[in-house]
């Protein structure tokens, strides 16, 4: 599903955050990316959406070269990828509703598609009562969820997730890995960066750690450290 | 699509072979609703880019119109014409051929036009156009046609040297000349119709700035919604449409101001001088009501395309997608 070959990826000309890095994810893994703030974790996952692009190297995503995918296909590319912040990023002036259904919106569905889709993953997600909510209106780990079901609208293949609980507690953050667990149950391939030694040693779970932008460990059912 | 507009922006080619681009499904109601939405939010901003479109080309418009009538007034001084040679009205085709053929052979002639009886008598009619009666009185066969000649040289001096060889041919009536007056005004009028046209060109420029400078600011003020936008995967011209469009009822709704600012200086001015004697300097300043709307195309026009350059250019700067 995801595939490196010895990507480089190096800010304003001298910056390596990712160095010589060759990996290989398959369908329906769930993989840790750990390591000290600065290490390139977030680097790793904004390479994979084509946030940013590769200095050096590869990256094939559901088997084809992102590098070379010119840049109006780069929208096609990303709706197969859904990505979750750990700020969130909602829109404080939409609802809980119109949070979601933008994503539908801005890809174009007919709103007959969207007044389907928008409640049956805010059920999924737990959040079916709060639809007509605004954002401030919600905790921390109510919005995450929020989040969650924009990300996750379109089924995506794969789930980009950048420290989704660096801003939760951890009981709330509980409840986001519960979610993010069965999103992976349904076949889409999870890489989630993180901080949280509790979550990766809990769960169990493919861990590749990078140090300075080098991958230094890459271990099935692995630990924090 | 069911039930949505959809404008189909690109060709439809198979996504899963990645060859090319898929099609981009915009619904208009969406576009109309965010852009709608825009030009509400920055009102103030909105509001200072139509005034301005609307002035600008306002200026334009009814410059336009003026530049048309002054031309018309002065008849054939405007195209550089010096020197005026008229045949008798009995000259026969073969007399007013061997002087055509004189005058192209000639190196002191730059170019001439030939009016023949038909176009002089149109000419006579609008220059008499408040004395009715004598038109009356004048048989078009009687009036004599006329080659206009615009000579390489503008030294009166020379010009009518070059007259006088053209003088003797058969069939000639008579050679006449513009006053040094005339051609003072001319070149005068020239000047003045340089200036205007720069200041109307500086006026759109602004316009184009101002239309650019409120996208600008729209585009920043929705940076949020671009951003996720950008990660759920919008096309970047589902983005971009919005602001483009903005920028174009922009750039149109003040060319619709401009256009019936020039409607009410049309009708004041044929109102007020056109239709009043007395007047003879200004009356004699007048344009066809096919002027006038090609005047209010022009404006319509360049209206809507300062507004897509303004907002396309803010958009190409500030919208990466
Ligand atoms: N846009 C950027 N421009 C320049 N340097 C950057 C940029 N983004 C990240 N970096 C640098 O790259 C390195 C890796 O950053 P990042 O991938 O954000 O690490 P992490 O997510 O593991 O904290 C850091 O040293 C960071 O300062
Ligand atoms: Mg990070």
């Amino acid at each position: 599903m995801i595939k490196l070959e010895d990507v480089s990826k190096i800010y304003k000309g001298e910056h390596i955050a990712l160095r010589d890095a060759t990996v290989e994810i398959e369908k329906g893994e769930f993989v840790f990316l750990v390591g000290s703030s600065g290490s390139g974790k977030s680097t790793f996952l904004r390479l994979l959406n084509r946030a940013e692009i590769a200095d050096k190297g590869v990256i094939y995503v559901a088997g084809k070269d992102i590098g070379s995918l010119p840049s109006y296909r780069v929208p096609y590319l990303r709706r197969n990828i859904g990505t979750v912040f750990q700020d969130f990023k909602l829109l404080p002036n939409k609802t809980v509703y119109e949070n979601v259904a933008f994503a539908l919106e801005a890809i174009g569905r007919p709103k007959s598609a969207i007044r389907e889709a928008v409640p049956q993953i805010l059920d999924l997600v737990g959040l079916g009562r709060k639809d007509g909510s605004y954002p401030h209106e919600l905790s921390g780990g109510e919005q995450q969820r929020v989040s969650i079901a924009r990300a996750f609208i379109n089924r995506p293949l794969i789930l980009l997730a950048d420290e989704p609980t660096g801003n939760l507690d951890p009981a709330t953050s509980v409840g986001i890995m519960k979610l993010l667990d069965r999103i992976n149950r349904t076949g889409t391939t999870v890489v989630m960066a993180t901080h949280d030694r509790g979550i990766v040693d809990t769960m169990r779970r493919r861990v590749i750690e990078l140090d300075r932008g080098r991958i230094v460990r890459d271990q099935a059912r692995g630990v924090y450290e | 699509m069911a039930g949505s507009f959809a404008i189909r922006l690109a060709a439809s080619t198979n996504e899963q072979k990645g060859s090319g681009p898929d099609l981009v499904a915009i619904r208009l109601d969406y576009v109309a609703k965010e852009t709608g939405s825009n030009l509400v939010r920055n009102i103030t901003l909105t509001l200072a880019s139509v005034l301005t479109v609307a002035i600008a080309l306002a200026f334009v418009g009814v410059s336009y119109l003026i530049g048309v009538g002054i031309e018309g007034s002065f008849g054939g001084l405007q195209s550089d014409v010096r020197m005026f040679v008229y045949m008798n009205p009995t000259a026969t085709q073969d007399q007013i051929d061997s002087v055509r053929k004189a005058l192209e052979k000639s190196p002191q002639v730059d170019s001439i036009v030939f009016l023949d009886q038909a176009e002089t008598y149109k000419e006579f009619k609008r220059l008499f156009k408040d004395q009715p009666d004598f038109v009356e009185s004048i048989d078009p066969k009687e009036l004599p046609q006329s080659f206009r000649i615009k000579p390489t040289s503008t030294d009166s001096e020379v010009v009518s040297a070059v007259g006088k060889q053209f003088e003797d041919l058969p069939g000639v009536y008579r050679v006449e000349y513009a006053s040094k007056l005339a051609s003072d005004i001319k070149r005068s009028l020239d000047t003045l119709n340089g200036w205007i046209t720069k200041f109307g060109l500086a006026l759109i420029a602004v316009s184009v700035m101002l239309i650019f400078n409120t996208i600008r600011t729209a585009v920043f003020a929705r940076r949020r919604e671009i951003e996720v936008m950008r990660l759920v995967g919008a096309s970047n011209w589902f983005i971009r449409l919005p602001f483009i469009v903005e920028g174009m009822v922009q750039g149109l709704i003040g060319a619709i101001v401009a256009s019936g600012l020039t409607w009410s200086f049309d009708v004041l001015w044929k109102r007020n001088f056109v239709n009043q004697r007395g007047l003879d300097l200004l009356n004699n300043i007048t344009w066809e009501s096919s002027n006038l709307w090609i005047a209010v195309f022009t404006v319509l026009t360049v209206g809507a395309v300062a507004g897509a350059i303004g907002s396309g250019v803010a958009v190409g700067r500030y919208l990466r997608v």
